[in-house]
């Protein structure tokens, strides 16, 4: 972490072309690893703004968002209905490439940082995420049923999945900010991603992404991808260990 | 002290899940049942996804009934034969039961089928087991003798083709329903995470009047060898085993049915006929319960299948 925090400083430090503010992001570790003791993992994203002598002076203070996106996955929302008496899954809403994981950092409020239309269009914050609804034969829409969707952040969020944090991004010192951001031990295997986006006056500045990973490992990795690829083997497996359990126990408390 | 399982992924308490194991155990060797009906709900009550729960249970009830299997074995109490004719069928059962599974999870009903299941199969069984041991209870209490429970059925049973003679039960009687018997127990067991020891022991006795010193140890032989079965099918169709979780259930089962059997030595038979049945009966109600109340959550969330 420490040769990444320098050598993000290093960068920043590096004469550059563009008058406009540069942004260098990075995150404390590029692959976050599920072991057997797992109970959750933060990741740090930094990053630091740079800025000339040719840059245009402003006015207001600088402001960042960090968002970080889990692999994108396909769900299925279900409604239960009363039927003869009894609570049923009736109807259902399928998001396709969704996020399987979304958190959101700032250093304000969202009303402070930007206007509105450029949080639908970087997607920042729970109720401005695009959850593209799945139609049999159709292209995806954007979704349509307000109770579905609400449902659907809800849940995910109740899960440790979504959150956004106003508020948690601190400057260390006039360009250079970091913030610390847990993932849960439900947390998705898979690729992510931490978009960075600088704001000021309301305005986006610049944005740069920083990509890490979230894998199992070792014996974890091992069983899911034996599980997953040769699941009849698995199944073989599962049984003899089982056999040997039970034919074990059998001889330890025999009786007779 | 937090363990990651790698199917269900997610962390849970090693020692809680080891407890369950162990309690479930405990109530396993007290009563001669697997057990898998009280253990499959108690997964899911705790959060584990309900299908990994089925998935795995199976192959803990292999690890349970191994043991008992031996055990008849070794005093040669088990009719192999009749074992036979309900493990083929058995087998059968869990491969329809697997591909079921695998078709019910894919339209979100898999919840409401074992919801509807449990509470059929626990209600009906536990009423039943309820009512006759409470009129042998009170039958010694009062001096009353009760009236014969019912008639054998075994005679219309056994009339059906394919006869086929049974030396060890001293039997003569149809394959026919025995194979009904088996593919049913196969299929309710793959689908709801169950041995089924608990329906079929009455149904042998009632149903066939198998003689009651092989029917423990028959039936084991064929849960045995269907849950083996259903294990395969599970892991190979719905990757639901987890092998993690697995193991602690079945380390933790193993030690408490030990206990569970020497405490159930001390008690008598009636007694704990009517608490296995009051037992049963309260996870049918718990189940009930789930179903016909409104529920705290009108919504729930899946990854979609098979659109990977």
């Amino acid at each position: 972490m420490l040769l990444r925090l320098a050598l993000a400083l290093l960068l920043a430090l590096a004469p550059a072309a563009a008058r406009a503010e540069q942004l260098v992001a990075a995150v404390s570790s590029s692959a976050v690893n599920i072991t057997s003791n797992f109970t959750g993992a933060a990741i740090t994203v930094f990053g630091s703004i740079e800025r000339d002598a040719s840059t245009i002076s402003r006015q207001g203070p600088y402001d960042i968002a960090v968002v970080l996106r889990g692999p994108a996955t396909t769900f299925v929302t279900r409604k239960k209905e009363r039927v003869l008496g009894l609570w049923v899954n009736a109807q259902n809403r399928t998001y396709v490439g969704v996020p399987s994981f979304y958190a959101l950092a700032t250093t304000r409020s969202l009303t402070e940082i930007a206007v509105p239309q450029l949080w639908d269009k970087f997607q920042l914050g729970l109720s401005n995420i695009s959850l593209p609804e799945f139609i049999a034969g159709d292209a995806p829409v954007s979704a349509q049923r307000q109770d579905f969707r609400a449902a659907f952040v809800e849940l995910k969020s109740r899960a440790g999945l979504y959150r956004e944090e106003f508020g948690t991004v601190e400057f260390m010192s006039a360009a250079m900010f970091r913030v610390n951001m847990a993932l849960p031990a439900n947390v998705p295997v898979g690729d992510y991603v931490a978009e960075v986006y600088l704001f000021r006056d309301q305005a986006v500045l610049a944005q740069k992404q920083a990509r890490f990973i979230v894998r199992k490992v070792d014996f974890e990795q091992m069983v899911f991808d034996f599980s997953r690829h040769q699941g009849w083997l698995y199944g073989i497996v599962a049984v003899l260990l089982a056999l040997l359990t039970g034919w074990l126990a059998g001889v330890i408390f025999r009786k007779d | 002290m937090q363990i990651y399982l790698p199917i269900a992924e997610l962390s849970v308490n090693m020692f809680t899940i080891f407890g369950m194991g162990a309690a479930v155990g405990l109530v396993s060797g007290l009563f001669g049942v697997g057990g898998g009906f009280l253990l499959t709900p108690l997964l899911i009550f705790t959060g584990i996804p309900p299908a990994v729960a089925v998935g795995t249970v199976t192959s803990q009830i292999v690890a349970s009934s191994a043991s008992g299997a031996l055990s008849y074995w070794r005093r040669q109490l088990i009719d192999w034969k009749l074992a036979g004719y309900l493990c083929v069928s058995g087998i059968l059962g869990a491969a329809i039961g697997a591909v079921a599974f695998q078709w019910l999870r894919r339209v979100g009903q898999l919840d409401l089928f074992i919801g509807i299941s449990y509470v059929l199969f626990l209600g009906f069984i536990g009423a039943l087991m309820v009512w006759e041991s409470m009129r042998a209870i009170l039958g010694d209490k009062f001096g009353w003798q009760p009236p014969p429970v019912k008639p054998p059925m075994s005679h219309k049973l056994a009339n059906w083709p394919l006869k086929v003679r049974f030396h060890r039960s001293r039997l003569y009687i149809s394959a026919l329903p025995i194979a009904a018997l088996g593919v049913f127990i196969g299929f309710m067991g793959t689908l709801l995470g169950i041995g089924g020891g608990f329906i079929m022991v009455p149904a042998l006795i009632y149903l066939f009047n198998v003689p009651t010193n092989v029917v423990i140890g028959t039936s084991l032989v064929q849960i045995l060898f269907t849950m083996s079965a259903a294990t395969i099918f599970q892991s190979g169709l719905n990757s639901t085993v987890d092998i993690v979780l697995a193991l602690i259930l079945m380390i933790g089962g193993v030690i408490g049915a030990q206990f569970g059997a020497r405490i159930g030595q001390k008690l008598k038979g009636e007694q704990l006929r009517a608490l296995l049945g009051f037992l049963i009966l309260a996870v049918g109600i718990r189940f009930l319960y789930d179903l016909a109340v409104y529920p705290t959550d009108l919504f729930s969330l899946a990854p979609a299948l098979g659109s990977k």
